[in-house]
């Protein structure tokens, strides 16, 4: 490839250019933020979907300009199915269209491994480390180095409506997914609802989460330590059995196959679905008296495992992070901002909109004061598994979405479905 | 005479000239500017579709690095079981949303062809779901398709109970039309037709139908209205002056019609990719999905020029119709 040759020489130049640096300047310099005469305007890309809302940004946008009177912060909101291919072409350009960018962690391989992002380890503090759970660090960390700094704490959790299960006898959420399915068959025995459970399972990144969630469920992964797909056998096939099962049992609902996490939510809080495991979005729009019928009812819990896995919950992460562009000219003030917005300064404003990346805050007194489920979500959050680390990443969760999606249209069984998962991952080009 | 003839045929042949000159000068920005946005983008796009091409940020510099592949890319494709399922589905949405189009377009048309009351207004009303720009027409289309009872037109069915209260329909499931008959289903899963597209067609039509009735509207006032009382005269009924006057004095516009509308229908995107992401992979998001979310723009490049091929083949056999048409 052509690249080597450039790569070559541009790793030969970079290795001067240290080598040069280390004898000559003894620690790094910190260049000053442009002042209110010289103003710069950083590109910041953002999703309107979930996380912090857009007039919390602007907010953070408001505070960062008013210490910083020489940048203004100019957001471009879009869908998270739009947030990649608006990095990828940014990233395509000479210099960058967006500074500063939202990296969900699927893609830290891919654009750790393509150079989009610049790695930030020099930049982050010992104390920094010391104050992020180690699950969510890691998520962003790919050959050894970190490309982006955390900024969502997002993940799934078990919303449901006591209500619901009070009717059919319950006294509250499910301790096992044993105890979860019987919960289901007594509620649509009970006629108390027609479907007690709704997903978003199309055919979306969406549904390789709830996928991953499920083999976490049943205390396993999908992938192996070394990246080779193995859903085929163990936590993978079995939870794909148990996704299917509820879906030939009428216990998840049919519209769940072309729904979205908005629109599965939707179901939990106009009261149709008992169950919905879902983002951490949805706490905030259930207990919304103008959004939701079962405030009263609505309820967060733990993520029930399999009654043969010893971990108390299992459950998928969806962290996101904030990342400087590589091709960006203004990287020294986007990894200002990016300090900024991230700081548990920020981040404790903003408690009842979303939880927090710093343990300190997570387990601070105002925070359980904010959120009483946030016990619920600490242990949840500690069971996390994430999605594989891998650099072609979009192309093998489109697989495993089409095999899955076969598989819950009731097109192939769960056997045939993984098994196809396995032989086409295995058969993608480097 | 011989030199009295000379000079005004040079004076012709400088006049000739000039006016050669002039209308090159008129033609030249527009040759470039088509030559600029067209032609090196398309020419580009061909490039890349013979090599691997990827975004890569190298030295802080952003850029697309390739590798030359020669025709491997075209033979990943015709050799892959899922472009061919793509081919059919995109077929599929193409030729019932034509016939669906075409039928009401041709009603649509001779209705507003008559005179009554009021038809200028129902011309401009007409008009309006073309204006309805087509994300959201599509966005519009998913609450109206919404699968709960809080769904248009789940709701609507309900009200008129159509529809049972605890009964919902999933207008979008990608499930095949008859998956459970035998035979029938298999050709519906084989062929890409699920219900999910079929009601997709629905809202597209919607939005595209006016412009079809429009130009057939046009084709059918310039039929002559002699034709019409001649045909009366001679005892000819409506279904005999519609099936021997007007279809065929209106299949030059049909014809029109149908290159202007194949060419859009076969790289439809927006509307599927909105209400569907990849479940439908019609040729159109499959180029999108290899390219942009992939990141293997050689291969995006390489299925664009196949459409682009098979859309070539199509308008080629309605070329081929329309001279028929112009001879006869």
């Amino acid at each position: 490839m052509k690249r080597s040759l450039w790569f070559n020489w541009f790793s030969l130049l970079a290795l001067a250019a240290i080598l040069l640096t280390a004898c000559s300047t003894p620690s790094p310099t910190v260049e000053p933020l442009p002042t209110e005469e010289e103003s710069a305007t950083l590109h910041a890309l953002y999703m309107n979907q979930a996380g912090y809302s857009e007039e919390i940004l602007q907010e953070m946008a408001q505070q960062f300009h008013a210490d910083n009177p020489g940048v203004e912060i100019n957001f471009t909101f879009v869908k998270y199915d739009e947030l990649h291919d608006k990095i990828v072409t940014s990233a395509a350009a000479s210099t960058a269209t967006y500074d500063v960018i939202l990296l969900d962690l699927i893609w830290t391989a891919e654009f750790g491994h393509k150079g989009y992002v610049i790695p930030l380890d020099e930049r982050i503090t010992e104390e920094q480390k010391a104050d992020i759970a180690p699950a969510i660090f890691d998520a962003f960390i790919y050959n050894d180095q970190m490309w982006a700094f955390p900024f969502l704490a997002n993940f799934q959790n078990m919303f449901y409506n006591l209500d619901h299960l009070q009717a059919a006898g319950f006294d509250g959420p499910p301790a096992t997914l044993e105890e979860w399915y019987a919960q289901m068959v007594a509620l649509k025995e009970q006629d108390i609802v027609q479907y007690p459970y709704i997903d978003s399972w199309n055919q979306k990144e969406g549904l390789v989460c709830d996928y991953v969630r499920t083999a976490a469920q049943f205390g396993g992964n999908l992938f192996d330590e070394n990246g080779q797909p193995i859903m085929d056998q163990g936590a993978g096939l079995r939870a794909l059995q148990f996704m299917r099962r509820l879906v030939d049992e009428e216990l998840a609902d049919p519209a769940a196959l072309t729904t979205d996490e908005p629109g599965a939510m939707n179901a939990l809080i106009s009261g149709a679905a008992t169950f919905n495991t879902n983002w951490t979005f949805v706490r905030g729009n259930m207990l919304d008296p103008e959004k939701s019928n079962i405030v009263d009812a609505a309820r967060t819990g733990l993520l029930p495992t399999a009654k043969d896995v010893a971990a108390p919950a299992g459950t998928v992460s969806g962290f996101q992070g904030l990342a400087v562009m590589a091709n960006s000219d203004k990287q020294e003030v986007a990894w200002r901002w990016i300090q900024f917005a991230t700081s548990a300064e920020v981040q404790q404003q903003h408690l009842e909109s979303e939880f927090p990346i710093w343990s300190s805050l997570q387990n601070s007194e105002q925070e359980q004061e904010i959120n009483p489920d946030a016990e619920f979500y600490a242990t949840n959050l500690a069971n996390a598994h994430h999605r594989p680390k891998v650099a072609n990443y979009p192309e093998v969760s489109a697989i495993i979405q089409e095999e899955v999606h076969s598989c819950l249209l009731q097109i192939t069984s769960p056997e045939e479905a993984t098994a196809e998962m396995v032989q086409r991952i295995d058969a993608l080009e480097e | 005479m011989k030199k009295r003839d000379a000079k005004p045929n040079a004076t012709r042949l400088s006049i000739h000239a000039s006016e050669e000159k002039f209308a090159l000068a008129l033609v030249t920005p527009a040759f470039l500017i088509t030559f600029l946005i067209v032609l090196i983008p398309l020419l580009y796009a061909l490039y890349l579709s013979f090599n691997r091409a990827e975004v890569l940020v190298v030295g802080g510099q952003g850029g697309l690095v390739t590798e030359f592949r020669g025709l491997k890319n075209y033979f990943y494709f015709l050799s892959s079981p899922d472009f061919w399922y793509s081919v059919r589905t995109t077929l599929y949405f193409t030729v019932a949303s034509l016939i669906i189009e075409l039928v009401l377009g041709i009603m649509v048309a001779l209705l507003l062809n008559e005179e009554f009351w009021g038809r200028g207004v129902v011309r401009t009303l007409l008009i309006l779901p073309w204006a309805v720009p087509t994300v959201v027409n599509a966005r519009m289309w998913g609450l109206i398709f919404e699968p709960h009872a809080y769904g248009a037109l789940n709701g609507l069915l309900q009200t008129l109970h159509l529809l049972g209260p605890e009964q919902t329909i999933n207008y979008l499931a990608p499930i095949p039309l008859f998956q459970n008959a035998p035979l029938l289903g298999e050709l519906t899963s084989w062929l890409g037709i699920t219900r999910g597209l079929t009601w997709i067609i629905v809202g597209d039509t919607w939005k595209t139908l006016p412009v079809v009735a429009l130009l057939l509207l046009a084709g059918l006032q310039a039929i002559p209205l002699d034709l019409y009382r001649a045909a009366k005269v001679d005892g000819a009924n409506a279904w005999q002056r519609f099936w021997l006057i007007t279809l065929p004095l209106l299949r030059p516009i049909i014809l029109i019609v149908l290159v202007y509308r194949t060419m859009e229908l076969f790289r439809v995107f927006d509307i599927i990719y909105i209400l569907m992401a990849y479940t439908i992979p019609v040729l159109g998001v499959t180029t999108f999905q290899q390219s942009f979310v992939f990141g293997n723009f050689g291969k995006g490049s390489a299925i664009a020029f196949l459409i682009g091929l098979l859309v070539l083949l199509l308008a080629n056999g309605y070329i081929h119709l329309i001279n028929l048409e112009e001879r006869e």
